[in-house]
């Protein structure tokens, strides 16, 4: 007694009303919205958070074993990267320096100190496969003056408005960091998060010049924020990473690119509201649709009581009923989906585009909430089936 | 010899002759409806056979139980005290399982047509076909014909929403027979036909019952109706007041008329004493009445013959062959005298027997009959 080759009843009943099949699909439509959406922010924020990660050229990275986040200044001993370059498979080991909390970049007008923001000041050694864009490379001649910088032209536009000037015009700019002078040359594209409202990046000469005491009595260079570790071409990375672990001291973590990436977005997910936040967007959506979904089937059932009633007293079985409602849950899923997706996908567009953040819908977003909408349609279905079950057929005569 | 049976003749166990098997036995009856204080009890010992291929009609007041008697044997009900048996099956106690399985060898017609409306005629018809597991060409090669039998062979594809409420009564009776139940219940469902359309529905009942030894229970008010039933049953108050097997009374009052002493009875005699008639049995060479024997009981041959034998001395002499729906036995009763013949049943043979007392009790009716009508015409003269 298979649905699909008999008559197809769910089917059948579920289109026969058009206009309860159109508010159907408006309302799950909605529910998949809702969810799509805090999937897409949640998405979108964290690998906001990571995207200082995926920005880096390397394959392995080694940071502190006490960095529980990229924001977080803990720092590890320029040492260890001497150590890591003396492993086989290493095609080398770049140190990437990063300052916050005293970073704090100032516009001067009239003479008159501004208040200034902080922002992440990126220092590394000119000449070092670190960044992807390109624009640092292409830059990195301007670099070598003393006090000079690119800058984030994402960076937050409220804070630092300049940002989005032209090189010509932002060489202009008198601004301080840190209390010194600085002199913006170029910029580069990174993005915004949590922790960063901007970004600099300057050669380490400067970058020891601005914060040198960061290292406390000591070079500031001699403590390193993030190791980048380029592994040789024909060797696995695997290997490489278990052979920094064995060959380094327990202070540092040797992370892949994946890992790190993981690390990362751990910490936002689970050590901030961040993930609880969205874990209740979307269990709100959810319940949403359930609520919806719950309807639609209820008044479908009441509707047919005694033709239900009948199918019973024919010697239709229970577990024919749970089957149809099941079947009719997840038509109604899907062909809930379908609209709901092209909606939010129209939705991300128009968000990308006022936020800046990046809404992407991949695979994973797809996957989980096609299941999630099939999991809150097949539940409020068999909450429903309740009502099927009751009908009575002896009722009929 | 003694094949008499307590079994009355009009109680339809011998349809041409044949006992039936019984495909529902309804023995010490009752039901209840609610619980502790509210409880009521709507059925009281009530106790029915009805036999394979016979018709039954329902009637009695609202109220009197006919609709839950109904749905008890359905299987809509759970039998809680009593005996009831449907197709063999006990349903005192029954299991879940056993029931839906049951229910498919059942056919349904409700009052109301409960049909989908989301489905074409011909989908709500195939929701039954598809049940029993039928061949999907066989099963529409079935509807097709069905619904065209029944009047609907333009509308097969049509959507309830386009067809006449007695369209649409005439679909729900399809969607009932298609997978030839054995056992049919229906409620009222000719109520929502005209004349024509209800003829055509209980003509095809008629034809089921006949040809395929379906069993049908209706309850019905339509008067136009009764005459297709082989058995009439009257509830009144949760008792079955009168179970009359109508069909069966009337062949042996058409056999009665036949009797010259009886030809003169009204139809209101004849079939009280169709139903003083027992059922006797006898096998082939059986002897029923024995030459010199004192007479007790008066025969007709309701199915098989018989030779009346007529000693001559030593040897006995054949002097003619009874058939179905002749008589013997009435000369002892009439003059007193012992057996003037043996009868000896030439096959297998079902005979309803009247006992002398009856005989002789009747034949006085008829004679003051004749008397006071020879009188009222005498005084009209």
């Amino acid at each position: 007694m298979t649905l699909s080759r008999n008559t197809p009843l769910a089917w059948k009943n579920l289109t026969h009303d058009r206009r309860r099949l159109a508010v159907a699909i408006a309302g799950i439509g909605f529910a998949v919205l809702l969810m799509f959406t805090q999937v897409g922010f949640q998405n979108a924020l964290f690998d906001s958070q990571v995207k200082m990660i995926d920005d880096l050229q390397g394959e392995i990275f080694v940071v502190s074993r006490a960095k529980y986040t990229l924001a977080a200044e803990k720092r590890f001993p320029r040492a260890r990267l001497h150590q890591v370059r003396s492993c086989s498979g290493v095609a080398g080991a770049y140190p990437l320096y990063s300052e916050l909390t005293t970073s704090v970049l100032r516009k001067i007008k009239a003479g008159l100190g501004n208040r200034g923001y902080p922002l992440r000041s990126l220092g590394y050694h000119l000449g070092d496969p670190i960044f992807r864009d390109p624009r640092v490379a292409q830059q990195s001649q301007r670099l070598r003056a003393p006090g000079t910088a690119l800058v984030d032209v994402k960076s937050k536009l409220k804070k630092f408005d300049f940002a989005r000037q032209p090189p010509h015009e932002l060489a202009h700019q008198a601004l301080e960091l840190a209390g010194k002078k600085i002199s913006l040359v170029g910029n580069f594209e990174l993005g915004t998060d949590f922790a960063h409202d901007g970004n600099l990046i300057m050669s380490d000469e400067s970058f020891a010049r601005y914060f040198p005491h960061r290292n406390r009595f000591a070079d500031p260079l001699a403590v390193v924020d993030v190791g980048v570790v380029h592994v040789q071409p024909g060797f696995s990375v695997q290997q490489v990473q278990q052979r920094l672990v064995q060959t380094l001291e327990q202070d540092v973590h040797v992370y892949t690119r994946q890992e790190f990436r993981r690390a990362e977005v751990q910490f936002w997910d689970k050590s901030t509201p961040i993930g609880t936040i969205f874990l209740a967007g979307k269990l709100i959506g959810f319940v949403v649709g359930m609520v919806i979904c719950y309807q639609v089937i209820y008044a479908d059932i009441a509707d047919h009581m005694p033709e239900f009633a009948t199918l019973k007293a024919m010697g239709y079985s229970t577990g024919y009923f749970i089957r149809l409602i099941v079947v009719e849950a997840l038509l109604l899923s899907l062909i809930g989906f379908l609209p709901g997706t092209v909606v939010s996908r129209v939705l991300y567009a128009l968000l990308a585009e006022k936020t800046g953040l990046q809404m992407l819908m991949n695979l994973d977003s797809l996957t989980f909430v096609l299941l999630a909408t099939m999991a809150m349609c097949i539940a409020s279905g068999l909450l429903a089936v309740r009502k099927l079950l009751s009908a009575d057929p002896a009722s009929l005569f | 010899m003694d094949s008499q049976t307590t079994v009355p003749a009009t109680s339809g166990a011998f349809s041409a002759g044949m006992r039936l098997p019984q495909t529902v036995r309804v023995s010490g009856l009752d039901h209840f409806f609610g619980e502790g204080e509210l409880r009521k009890q709507a059925l009281y010992n009530n106790n029915l056979d009805v036999r394979r291929g016979e018709i039954v009609i329902m009637t009695g007041p609202s109220g009197s139980g006919k609709t839950t008697l109904l749905t008890l044997i359905g299987t809509l009900r759970t039998v809680t005290a009593g005996s009831l048996q449907v197709l063999g099956h006990e349903l005192c106690g029954a299991e879940r399982d056993m029931i839906v399985c049951l229910r498919r060898e059942l056919g349904f017609i409700f009052q109301a047509h409960n049909l989908f409306e989301s489905l074409t005629a011909f989908q709500n018809v195939n929701m039954a076909a598809e049940l029993a597991g039928l061949d999907r060409r066989v099963a529409a090669a079935r509807i097709e014909a069905l619904l065209t039998r029944l009047g609907l062979g333009q509308r097969i594809h049509y959507k309830p929403q386009s067809l006449s409420g007695g369209q649409k009564q005439r679909v729900a009776i399809a969607r009932g027979l298609v997978h030839k139940p054995k056992l049919i219940l229906a409620d009222e469902p000719t109520a929502a036909l005209d004349e024509q359309s209800g003829r055509e529905v209980v003509t095809l009942f008629q034809e089921l019952a006949r040809e395929e030894g379906c069993t049908i229970i209706m309850v019905t008010h339509d008067n136009r109706i009764l005459d297709v039933a082989d058995r009439i049953v009257n509830m009144v108050d949760g008792h079955i007041k009168s179970d009359v097997a109508v069909r069966e009374t009337s062949v042996i009052c058409e056999f009665l008329k036949g009797f010259p002493l009886f030809a003169d009875l009204t139809p209101n005699t004849l079939a009280e004493v169709a139903d003083q008639m027992m059922v006797h049995e006898a096998e082939a060479g059986q002897e029923l009445i024995r030459q010199g024997d004192p007479g007790d009981l008066f025969y007709l041959i309701r199915d098989g013959s018989v030779d009346v034998l007529v000693a001559d001395g030593a040897t006995s002499k054949k002097v003619a062959e009874l058939g179905q729906g002749q008589y013997f036995g009435e000369a002892a009763l009439i003059t007193d005298e012992p057996r003037n013949a043996t009868i000896r049943a030439r096959e297998k043979s079902v005979f309803y027997a009247l006992g002398k007392e009856d005989f002789r009790r009747v034949l006085e009716t008829s004679a003051t009959f004749e008397e006071e009508l020879r009188q009222a015409l005498f005084r009209r003269q």
